[in-house]
């Protein structure tokens, strides 16, 4: 048994170096099909952290009247406290809005004599509050116009952060599907090479394994190897892409933190903590795809 | 040993490979097929290696019937008989010695027995000395024995040669002749087919008679007549 195993690894390694451009041009197909596949999960990384950094920085800024009754200022926080979709409220009282103004536009001293000539604080109570994804703010701001303070609220500052979260999703959206069919498609070419593969490897060794089947070669020792050389190239491809990906990560993951703020992305630590998974997956994935086809191509021109 | 009891071989549309075909073969003959080409001889030989199936009738080796043999039983049938062919069937980028190793080999045998039985193969076909040549840097009659050693390594009950001498001259045809006549000695039943006349006069044993798929004629220590 160790030994027919033994041999059937041998062949199979000889049918891998006797053919060996045809063994390159299928790792790099496959190579290219695995790291497409990588890509689109580190695009989704990517994407999470974005959305999550834009909308860590969502606030609805709510401006009452210079007037307005500080218990209802109270009744509207302690209100929007309690709603779900709220993940804090930050209250600024009038002379705080004011001193903040005047630190604002310390260099324009228009705006400041404007101040001065106005001789009382314009500014009014404000709530800051954050959400905790930018689709809750349609219903915060539905939940201001309650009747209990609604007259007392000037204004409500709320830009259009959940567009720019849309956008962000689209945008990605629409890159994840054409990575998803530019994968289908490199997956595909990697089954139609693997297919070609075993057909010439079947063809090249028609006489050897016409000899074999002449002195008594089991069907499957001469199957195997076939399979053997499947698991080979399989093997070696998901290698070179984690050979590829964890320095290009670490390449690629300083840019992006300068563009989230520091340690964000955490690209390279979330392959680490889960490359087990993440490349096991994709080795089993491929290497059932692949000896299927290899499979096909033994059913259909290998006959023992 | 060998029975064949009411064999038929028909060929789509309606090509007639063997008609009707009774023969019994004893441990330990030699016996030749003969007659013109497409009369049915190598259908015959293929028979009993199960290369083919037959039509109709029952094919036994030794008493197992192969009539219906299932495909994980023809390996182990196949090491109890060895084939030699006229083309002789060797890979030509393994030496003599990797050759008749090969056989062995793809059978699960183990390196240390390989080891013991290729050589003393070798030495029985007088190849012994050109174990680490190559087929094409052997003569037509020395790639046949290379053959007919890688045959021999199971200790096959049969040896089945389908034109083993086809591809050769006379002095080398003579040769092989002996190696057989040296190997049926040992007790191996040898099943030869070929249509050379001096062949099978010179063997002076059994002859079967093959024309038209049916057997015209069966004579201990016949002669070619055709």
């Amino acid at each position: 048994m160790l030994t027919s195993t033994y041999r059937i690894i041998k062949f199979a390694f000889q049918n891998f170096w006797r053919n060996i451009w045809l063994s390159v041009i299928t790792i790099s197909m496959l190579v290219l099909t695995l790291l497409t596949i990588n890509i689109l999960l580190v695009l989704n990384r990517v994407t999470d952290q974005a959305i999550s950094f834009v909308e860590n920085r969502i606030e609805v800024s709510v401006y009452f009247n210079e007037n307005a009754d500080p218990a209802k200022v109270t009744d509207a926080l302690t209100y929007l406290r309690t709603l779900p979709q709220v993940k804090d409220v930050q209250e600024i009282y009038a002379d705080d809005a004011l001193v903040a103004f005047k630190q604002r536009h310390a260099g324009d001293q228009a705006i400041l004599s404007s101040l001065d000539e106005l001789g009382k604080n314009p500014f009014g109570p404000t709530l800051i509050i954050k959400a905790h994804s930018a689709k809750d703010f349609d219903a915060i701001i539905a939940a201001l116009d309650n009747p209990r303070f609604r007259d007392a609220i000037r204004q409500k500052d709320f830009s259009d952060y959940q567009s720019i979260v849309s956008k962000i999703r689209q945008t990605t959206d629409e890159i994840r599907t054409g990575g998803i069919v530019l994968s289908a498609i490199f997956f595909l070419i990697a089954l139609l090479i693997i297919f070609n593969t075993v057909r010439v490897a079947i063809f090249i060794h028609r006489e050897e394994i016409g000899i074999m089947r002449l002195v008594g070669a089991s069907s499957n020792f001469i199957r195997m190897p076939f399979l053997v050389e499947t698991i080979i190239l399989s093997l070696l491809s998901i290698l070179i892409v984690i050979a590829i990906v964890y320095p290009t990560l670490a390449f690629i993951e300083p840019k992006f933190n300068q563009y989230f703020g520091s340690g964000t992305t955490g690209l390279v630590s979330y392959f680490e903590q889960h490359g087990l998974l993440i490349f096991g997956a994709q080795f089993l994935a491929l290497l059932v795809v692949t000896m299927g086809s290899t499979a096909l191509a033994m059913r259909k021109h290998l006959k023992v | 040993m060998i029975h064949f009891k009411n064999v038929s071989k028909f060929y789509p549309p309606d090509v007639i490979g063997l008609d009707t075909v009774n023969l019994r073969v004893e441990p330990g003959e030699f016996i030749s097929i003969v007659g013109q080409s497409g009369t049915g001889k190598s259908t015959l030989a293929k028979l009993l290696f199960a290369e083919e199936r037959p039509s109709k009738g029952t094919v036994e080796i030794g008493g197992w019937d192969i009539t219906k043999i299932s495909p994980n039983d023809v390996p182990l049938l196949r090491r109890q008989i060895g084939v030699v062919f006229q083309d002789f069937k060797l890979l030509q980028k393994k030496t003599v010695y990797e050759n008749v190793a090969f056989a062995l080999q793809v059978a699960g045998i183990p390196s240390v027995r390989v080891r013991e039985v290729v050589p003393r193969v070798l030495s029985i076909v007088g190849l012994d000395d050109k174990s680490h040549r190559f087929p094409q840097q052997l003569s037509g009659g020395e790639q046949q024995r290379v053959a007919i050693a890688r045959a021999l390594v199971h200790q096959p009950k049969i040896l089945v040669a389908d034109e083993p001498t086809g591809n050769l001259d006379t002095l080398n045809s003579r040769d092989i002749l002996e190696l057989l006549k040296k190997i049926n000695e040992f007790g191996t039943t040898v099943v030869l087919v070929t249509h050379d006349h001096e062949i099978v006069n010179r063997l002076k044993r059994r002859v079967i008679t093959l024309d038209g798929g049916k057997i015209v004629s069966d004579v201990e220590e016949g002669r070619y007549k055709l």
